[in-house]
């Protein structure tokens, strides 16, 4: 029993990550229709902010957080400017954005390779990883429930963003007709900046957890892979579905680790990808859009 | 019918100069000119295909003008959407163009966006609530779920809700029952008289645009090819035949 629900902690807690990068990448992908692969290297490129800040700018990790998440924020732009901008304002077609998207992807993790190295890199041990007791029941580590508490708060604050502000409106409104949006005084490109920046910035949280999890390395950002497939079993473009679909991944993924073998894990994940495809091509949360003509 | 200060020009506060538009080697626009006047309705009606929606979209910056130019009270109409919404020119677009998956209150709040603060939007938004009050009724609703009247009057709404100088109008009888139509067009009658407003209104439904403008151009592939008083253009024997189906129908 007790651990039945160190797994599903431990579940909860990977899925919470892969929110924040799902969540991120379904944000861009309903505004803009088109998968950003070059999303995980957003979350490298949290790490390495992360990492560099702690170890050779000396901050503590508050600092180090607030530069990876801006910095990421701030890469998701530029790169939007560099990359898909000039496309965008050419051709209707979506298309060339994944292709240019999947080019980024590649310049980005090379960038690293290049300039730091392709070397294992573990962050500082600047977040607790001792082991927690959890209402006597069970034991999990305080990185799982830190990352998880983290992952809700930048949720619940992602949420009130775009049901509470002017600005989230507009993200709510371009998500279903980016034209129209413009139409109604909305400056699209300002906010298709606003988009990437929060996707960046979300990125970077799950980059900063994965590294302290894991370790750093400038092909980190594969794991963005399973926030696909969790953004994908949720419906597409679907916020509420990229969470629930992260949350369902990460507790297939723990529970298969715990009580079968930690080899099939990644059967789990895309079986049930193959599964939902089958089943329910648009995901759980899919835009069954109703409008009377 | 309209107040008659002043010299012509100063009673002309959209003006439309020599305007092309160019989808890839199609020309969609051939050099169209046009007036609008202030306080009145100007309609531009034509076939399918005339390019009666492109004029729209090159005014609002949503087709690229490819020669010309568009001035609002004297001064050049910015080029991109967002700014010409700014400037004070605001569309009802073809087909309404609703968020179906927000409501009805989002609805009108998004098209309040240029609006500084909330203050003036929800002014703005019981002035139009008093126009249409079936909107407030279905202020909670998803705009999806609105009959196609009531989405009409959403977009319409929704267009005054940036407070514009000139309201554009893009078919809004599109795809309504003739009873609807006529509500519809008696709104727009109304949004001009107590509000003032401007307007200028597109449409293929020559007749109705014609009783209910004070001046028409008729635009055919591009061309304006003729222009005059809305009046005069209903009484006309070659509108009857190309736009009001013919003289068999006697029921103007």
């Amino acid at each position: 029993m007790s651990s039945l629900i160190q797994q599903v902690i431990n579940g909860l807690s990977l899925g919470s990550v892969y929110a924040l990068i799902a969540v991120g990448y379904s944000l861009v992908y309903s505004v803009l229709l088109f998968s950003n692969f070059a999303h995980g290297g957003f979350l490298v490129i949290g790490g390495y902010i992360c990492y560099y800040s702690l170890l050779k700018g000396g901050a503590n990790i508050w600092v180090a957080s607030l530069a990876a998440l801006l910095g990421a924020g701030i890469s998701a732009m530029a790169v939007e400017r560099m990359a898909y901008k000039p496309i965008r304002e050419r051709t209707p077609i979506t298309l060339y954005m994944l292709i240019a998207s999947m080019g980024m992807s590649i310049v980005i993790e090379n960038i690293f390779v290049v300039t730091i190295g392709g070397r294992f890199r573990a962050l500082p041990p600047v977040i607790p990883m001792q082991t927690v007791n959890v209402f006597g029941v069970a034991s999990t580590s305080a990185s799982d429930l830190l990352s998880l508490v983290t992952a809700v708060v930048f949720l619940v604050g992602l949420q009130l963003f775009l049901s509470k502000t002017k600005w989230g409106l507009a993200i709510r409104a371009a998500s279903y007709s980016l034209r129209t949006a413009g139409l109604m005084g909305v400056n699209v490109n300002l906010l298709i900046s606003l988009v990437f920046f929060v996707a960046g910035l979300l990125a970077a949280i799950g980059g900063i957890f994965l590294s302290a999890r894991y370790s750093l390395y400038p092909q980190l950002g594969v794991i963005t892979t399973k926030a696909f497939v969790a953004a994908v079993i949720g419906g597409l473009g679907s916020l509420p579905g990229a969470v629930v679909g992260s949350l369902i991944l990460g507790l297939a993924e723990m529970l298969a680790a715990g009580f079968l073998s930690s080899q099939f894990r990644d059967l789990i994940v895309f079986g049930l990808l193959i599964i939902t495809l089958i089943v329910r091509p648009t995901g759980l949360f899919g835009k069954s859009v109703g409008e009377k003509v | 019918m309209i107040g008659n200060a002043g010299p012509e020009s100063d009673r002309v506060i959209m003006s439309v100069r020599n305007l092309s538009v160019d989808y890839g080697a199609i020309r969609a626009l051939k050099g169209v000119s046009l007036d609008v006047r202030r306080g009145e309705i100007a309609a531009v009606i034509g076939a399918n295909g005339a390019g009666k929606s492109t004029l729209m979209a090159a005014i609002m910056g949503d087709a690229r003008r490819s020669g010309g130019q568009i001035l609002l009270d004297g001064t050049p109409l910015p080029e991109r959407s967002y700014q010409v919404v700014s400037a004070g020119v605001s569309l009802s677009p073809e087909g309404r163009k609703l968020f179906a998956p927000l409501t009805v209150r989002e609805n009108l709040e998004i098209g309040a966006f240029p609006l500084k603060n909330r203050g003036e939007m929800s002014e703005q938004m019981s002035r139009v609530y008093s126009l249409f009050p079936r909107l407030e009724e279905r202020a909670s609703q998803y705009a999806g779920t609105l009959s196609g009247g009531e989405q009409q009057m959403l977009a319409i709404g929704r267009a005054l809700m940036a407070r514009p100088r000139v309201l554009l109008l893009d078919e809004p009888s599109l795809g309504l029952a003739p009873i609807i139509i006529t509500e519809i067009f008696k709104e727009l009658d109304a949004i001009n008289k107590t509000l003032g407003m401007t307007i200028l209104i597109v449409e293929q439904n020559a007749r109705k645009a014609l009783m209910l403008s004070h001046r028409a151009y008729v635009l055919q592939t591009g061309v304006i090819t003729m222009e005059g008083s809305s009046k005069d253009l209903l009484g006309n024997p070659e509108i009857e035949e190309a736009y009001l189906g013919g003289r068999k129908r006697q029921n103007t």
